[in-house]
């Protein structure tokens, strides 16, 4: 990995144009997101660290938490191990209908997450086709934690994927070749070189998926129904404390997420940096 | 151990890469295989690794059919053109590699892996680099650390995909040296791919010339010099003239409108003469210190005659504008291709 090149002369741009890009982009940057997370806090504890507290403590808000960090701990770990297998399927076999498998991993950032939602809502809701099934057999997906854990893995099913193809495609397979030549099984090639080759890329593309998994807010909101101390996420219960007038309640519970937002951020930051040394050197010796 | 290929071939969707090869590969034998990229020649060594399976044909090793067997159960140390080090472990760990994914109870551990993989790097001269990580070695040295990797497993045979091709001349000539006086002492039955005919010529025992997925011709770097099979080989292993009957006839005796004779720059002699009926006009004449090369036109011809002349023979005489007879020492003729 060579080090960061300064542009060359030849492509800078004078200074007061320079200067103007960069105070819009401050500007933006400040109205749009540094602002507003500066409001979550503010409003967060505006009635003191006492009431502040007593919001994120209130049980219907510890069961939120509860189920948020459950969903993400089962979707998660599905999205990964799902990610790995189809960017390994899809970088290294050539196969018919290989492009269509790439287009149903984007389905889930082209539809909209309600969307989303209602598929599972029509397919194993009461009235849906699954539906009478289910009620006979008394599993409770829809209203229930099944079904928000199903809207959320549908949700972030792309991330740990679409990470891995690039970096997977861009890293060839030269390695795992030399590994088979030497003797090596599927098992110890892929603990040996595979992990270890796109380990940083694979904790990007996990780090996203855990934000947007317990982010997730409209596909969960269909097939949640709001069931207090339930089926409520940290989004919903926040959405609902608002809807109360709770004003600090919802600020106190939005705080936590956008703590854990910024941690995201910055573990992101570091995954991507050292992703970026685990790319191929230039083979020229 | 002997390898024998037994009409294979092989084709990607939309180019056929192997077309009928047979090739049969002594125990011991350090053999090349040359040609233009594209020729096949990489195909070919990935299909004797177990990389790629032939569409057809049959691969023996000592007269056992491998053809299906798994790459990693044919015991074939194969070093890769990028070298293909795992990047994340150190050197010893890309040597001890072959050596820790082995099954369980056949695995040297401790002392004995330790003994190993130290003796591989001393034979590769890499023993005070064993902590450091591919990335901070050079080219040459990255070569024998995937060398070493490769002959960790014990194979009988080495492959070799363009083993010198990503380093710089004289790093190059030096571990080709260094190579062969390896096959040398450890007699392990190798394969190189390359598309240098210098590298094949200083390297080989025997040389397989390959084009468009065949063998053109398969001999000893003399035979194939002196006694190339066909007009593409002559023309691969490196400059030559290609003279018409018109030129041709009267020192070789052979006629007819067909017989291209082919003549190495050094074979052809250029002496200074006052008749312009069967002569050229030299153009240049460039001094390369042991040797002179001279250029010289001729109305029959498109592109101009090369001539090398020895220094000690070369007659001052020969100078741009002057015509010159053209003669040559040793030639062979094919029949005009198309």
């Amino acid at each position: 990995m060579s080090p960061a090149r300064k542009p060359s002369t030849a492509l800078r741009d004078p200074a007061w144009l320079r200067a103007l890009l960069l105070i819009v982009a401050l500007a933006f940057v400040g109205l749009f997101l540094v602002l507003p997370l500066i409001a979550v806090f503010s409003y967060a504890f505006e009635k003191g660290v006492a009431l502040f507290v007593a919001s994120v403590t209130d049980s219907d808000a510890r069961a939120a938490i509860r189920l948020t960090l459950l969903v993400a701990a089962i979707s998660v770990p599905a999205n990964t191990i799902f990610g790995v297998a189809a960017a390994w399927l899809i970088t290294r076999f050539r196969f018919a209908g290989k492009n269509l498998l790439i287009s149903l991993i984007d389905l889930p950032f082209a539809v909209s997450p309600v969307i989303a939602g209602l598929i599972y809502v029509l397919l194993f809701g009461a009235q849906g086709w699954l539906g009478p099934w289910l009620v006979e057999h008394h599993v409770k997906i829809i209203y229930a934690v099944p079904g928000i854990v199903l809207a959320t893995t549908f949700v972030t099913f792309p991330f740990v994927a679409r990470e891995l193809i690039p970096l997977m495609q861009a890293q060839g397979s030269e390695q795992e070749e030399a590994a088979l030549t030497l003797g090596a099984g599927g098992w110890s090639m892929f603990w040996r070189v595979v992990l270890p080759k796109i380990g940083w890329g694979l904790a990007y593309g996990v780090i996203l998926c855990n934000a947007r998994a317990i982010g997730e807010f409209g596909a969960v909101s269909v097939v949640s129904g709001h069931i207090r101390g339930l089926t409520n996420t940290m989004p919903l219960h926040v959405e609902i404390l608002y809807n109360e007038y709770n004003r600090t309640a919802a600020f106190a519970v939005a705080s936590l997420l956008a703590l854990l937002a910024l941690a995201t951020l910055v573990l992101k930051q570091l995954a991507g940096w050292r992703m970026r040394r685990s790319l191929p050197e230039s083979e020229a010796a | 151990m002997s390898i024998e290929l037994a009409d294979i071939a092989y084709r990607y969707t939309d180019a056929v890469a192997l077309d009928g090869i047979d090739l049969s590969i002594e125990s011991g034998e350090l053999l090349a295989l040359l040609g233009p990229s594209g020729c096949g020649k990489t195909t070919l060594l990935r299909v004797i690794a177990g990389l790629e399976f032939p569409d057809r044909g049959v691969v023996r090793f000592e007269g056992r059919d491998v053809t299906r067997v798994a790459a990693r159960k044919r015991h074939v140390g194969f070093v890769f053109q990028h070298y293909a080090l795992f990047n994340h472990l150190t050197v010893f760990e890309n040597v001890a590699f072959g050596l820790r994914v082995r099954r369980f109870w056949k695995r040297p551990r401790g002392a004995e892996l330790k003994r190993r993989v130290g003796d591989l790097l001393e034979l590769v001269q890499l023993g005070a680099l064993a902590q450091r990580y591919p990335a901070q070695l050079s080219g040459g040295q990255r070569q024998r650390v995937a060398l070493a990797r490769a002959l960790a497993v014990e194979p009988e045979i080495l492959l070799l995909d363009e083993p010198f091709g990503a380093l710089d001349a004289r790093v190059r000539g030096d571990l080709r040296r260094w190579l062969r006086g390896l096959h040398d002492r450890i007699h392990v039955t190798s394969v190189f791919v390359t598309h240098d005919q210098e590298e094949a010529f200083e390297l080989a025992d025997r040389i397989a010339v390959m084009n468009h997925g065949r063998i053109e011709q398969l001999a000893d770097p003399e035979r194939l010099y002196t006694d190339p099979a066909s007009p593409f080989v002559c023309r691969f292993l490196g400059e030559v003239n290609e003279l018409p009957p018109a030129l041709h006839a009267r020192w070789t005796g052979v006629g007819g409108a067909d017989a291209i004779a082919f003549v190495r720059p050094h074979d052809l002699e250029l002496t200074p003469t006052p008749s312009a009926a069967v002569a050229a006009i030299v153009e240049t004449v460039r001094d390369l210190g042991a040797t002179v090369r001279i250029e010289a036109r001729h109305a029959a011809l498109q592109a101009p005659l090369v001539a090398i002349h020895e220094r000690g023979r070369f007659d001052a005489g020969i100078r741009p504008g002057q015509l010159v007879d053209v003669a040559a020492r040793r030639w062979v003729i094919f029949p005009r291709d198309t």
